[in-house]
């Protein structure tokens, strides 16, 4: 029987069905100011693509900021067992999870079954999330899907030293007036993302495979950055924002067999 | 199932203060206020004063903002601002162990601005260890002693040893309370036992003990033939923990503290003081062989190994790191503390929190993932 999960974050809600070990549906939404009908919606659309009705699933896990909201499954499981496993399903190897969100950015230690071994979470402090780069784009007047390609133009990107949202908004209009291109100025922004996660993924051990989730893997930039840093491959799965709702839909399947 | 005596104590979480502002008005005695569990309470107590510990609280920092810098911890800048406030003014003076460097400046700048008619300084060795170490110890507590006499009037030989004995039976009593909680943490809650502890540093200690006996003797008879509940038993790390709604949400997410190390848990209360010796030999005696924090040092005793056997005896499944923002002490033993407990195969969870921005939902899912991880789901 299939079964969902429901990943409901702070920028996007993301839904995944699966139907033995397949993924058969997934939806986005945004996840706006109603964590509860943003969550109900992208359920829904999931379940149109999919042909089915709620009743047809063996189970529903919710997870994400907004897990609590959702008043269509009592079975809530954090984000980060979540990204865990899903991370595990889509690349097995896979050791290492970054998952940069819209407002959290963590770093996970997974074993070989994709069980949690440890893990840090960005505190109160938004650099390097989602919001970082729409604030960014937003001062730069470029389309935020447009930071990853641009950046990758630039051969000396700016240096922006503050990492904290606010300073280095002021800072990327200071180099704007210096008359710094936009593209080195993304590229500098890009590699200040990347020393900021890799001190903070450094506090658990990152071990090979290290494989990238969320929102922000689908920024190239941001990806190639991380590689320099870590001077590693990184592996970005094909749909990173919904590994969250992936790994809530294992989680579904393995207890509605339990 | 909380006791009526219990409930009495829980009603003054709001206001710590209410016991020391109370024993005042009804006694016309001297209070005074401490920040380190290291103070030699006893000798306070001794002279018929009455010792407050002042743990901070969750507060928008105002008039404190102008004397310290905001990469001091939340402890000393919410502390001192409750004095500039004058939150404290049924204080009469306070006290200062010299712990990290924080808390030896803070002592300055309260001298300075705080207006206490007393002021008192210890400054313990930093290791305690070797016979001269032990000889200035002695010789500093007696110094403070002699101190606390010019401003409180004589503390002889018979009233401290008295107020050893007042003492160390709360300690017996509340090590009580912790080893019915380690064999069945139902009994009552973390944030429970917690504040059992901290309101044994804000009233009269022999009250304190009238009333801890009293929750004993409930929980024992209410707590006969109960089953463990199942909650996922957890080791707290840290200096003062004092967010009873963090605590109240990790027995809701399905965990427990079941023991701690915590400077207002535990270790406010370990080690008895040796009764017979000279009073002042005794004090030191106890602060030599209490478990120790991380600004004082036992090369024979690594602070690591020590928690790390504890949280083995304790049975505990993880640990959570209640870290201040900006304590370097506690920082700097952090890694040690993680390694011990992951060579133990322990999960743990480092906190970084400040007082009066302490964000639950936040903190929610990480302990939630914690006792998942713990679960193995």
């Amino acid at each position: 029987m299939p079964v969902a999960g429901v990943d409901i974050g702070s920028l996007t809600a993301k839904a995944v069905i699966l139907e033995d070990s397949t993924i058969v549906a997934t939806s986005l939404v945004p996840t706006g100011h109603n964590s509860r009908q943003s969550g109900r919606r992208t359920l829904d659309l999931a379940l149109e693509q999919a042909g089915i009705s709620e009743g047809d699933l063996a189970g529903i896990v919710a997870t994400g900021y907004g897990r609590l909201a959702a008043d269509f499954t009592q079975d809530k499981v954090t984000e980060i067992t979540c990204h865990a496993r899903g991370a595990h399903f889509t690349i097995p190897e896979a050791r290492t999870v970054i998952d940069l969100g819209g407002q959290d950015s963590k770093a996970i230690a997974i074993d070989g079954r994709g069980k949690v071994l440890d893990f840090v979470m960005n505190d109160k402090c938004s650099a390097g999330t989602g919001r970082f780069l729409e604030v960014m784009a937003h001062a730069l007047e470029i389309e935020l899907d447009d930071l990853g390609a641009l950046s990758l133009e630039s051969d000396s990107p700016a240096s922006i030293s503050s990492v904290c949202t606010v300073f280095a908004e002021s800072e990327v209009v200071s180099r704007v007036a210096e008359g710094v291109s936009k593209v080195d100025i993304v590229a500098g922004i890009h590699q200040a993302i990347a020393s900021r996660i890799y001190a903070m993924a450094a506090r658990v051990p990152v071990e090979q495979k290290i494989i990238m989730t969320g929102g922000v893997a689908r920024n190239r930039g941001v990806v190639k950055a991380l590689e320099k840093r870590f001077a590693s491959e990184i592996l970005v799965p094909e749909m990173p924002q919904h590994t969250g709702a992936l790994g809530a839909a294992l989680i579904a399947g393995e207890r509605a067999n339990a | 199932m909380a006791s009526d005596s219990l409930k009495r104590l829980l009603e003054k979480r709001d206001d710590p203060y209410a016991w020391a502002r109370g024993w005042k008005e009804r006694t016309g005695g001297k209070v005074l206020g401490f920040f380190c569990c290291l103070a030699p309470e006893e000798m306070i107590h001794a002279a018929g004063a009455l010792p407050v510990r002042i743990t901070g609280e969750n507060r928008t920092i105002s008039k404190s903002g102008a004397h310290l810098q905001s990469y001091c911890c939340s402890l000393a800048r919410t502390g001192l601002d409750m004095a500039l406030e004058g939150e404290l003014s049924f204080m009469d003076g306070t006290v200062f162990v010299h712990t990290c460097d924080t808390m030896m400046r803070l002592s300055d700048i309260w001298r300075l601005n705080a207006g206490f008619a007393v002021h008192g300084d210890i400054v313990l060795p930093v290791r305690f260890e070797g016979p001269s170490a032990h000889e200035y110890a002695v010789s500093e507590l007696s110094h403070f002693k002699r101190k606390m006499e010019e401003s409180l009037g004589p503390i002889d030989d018979d009233a401290l040893n008295e107020s050893i004995k007042i003492y160390n039976k709360n300690r017996r009593l509340l090590s009580e309370l912790y080893a019915l909680r380690l064999e069945n943490p139902g009994l009552v809650s973390c944030d429970e036992a917690l504040w059992i502890v901290t309101s044994s540093a804000l009233m009269e200690k022999s009250e304190h003990n009238a009333i801890l006996e009293e929750i004993l003797a409930d929980l024992k008879s209410s707590g006969a033939g109960s089953e463990p509940d199942g909650r996922v038993r957890l080791f707290g790390i840290g200096s003062v923990m004092d967010q009873w709604d963090f605590l109240k949400m990790v027995e809701d997410v399905g965990g427990t503290i079941v023991d701690d190390d915590f400077c207002n848990g535990r270790r406010y209360f370990d080690t008895e003081a040796p009764e017979g010796i000279d009073p002042v030999e005794s004090i030191t005696e106890r602060l030599w062989e209490r478990q120790s924090c991380p600004c004082k040092h036992r090369t024979d005793r690594d602070r690591a190994v020590c928690l790390a056997g504890r949280v083995a005896e304790s049975k505990a499944k993880g640990a959570i790191f209640w870290m201040f923002k900006f304590c370097e002490p506690h920082a700097f033993d952090y890694p040690h503390i993680k390694k011990a407990l992951d060579d133990q195969g322990v999960p743990s969870l480092n906190l970084e929190i400040e007082q009066g921005s302490v964000s639950i939902e936040q903190l929610r899912t990480r302990v939630e993932a914690l006792i998942e991880t713990i679960r193995g789901s």
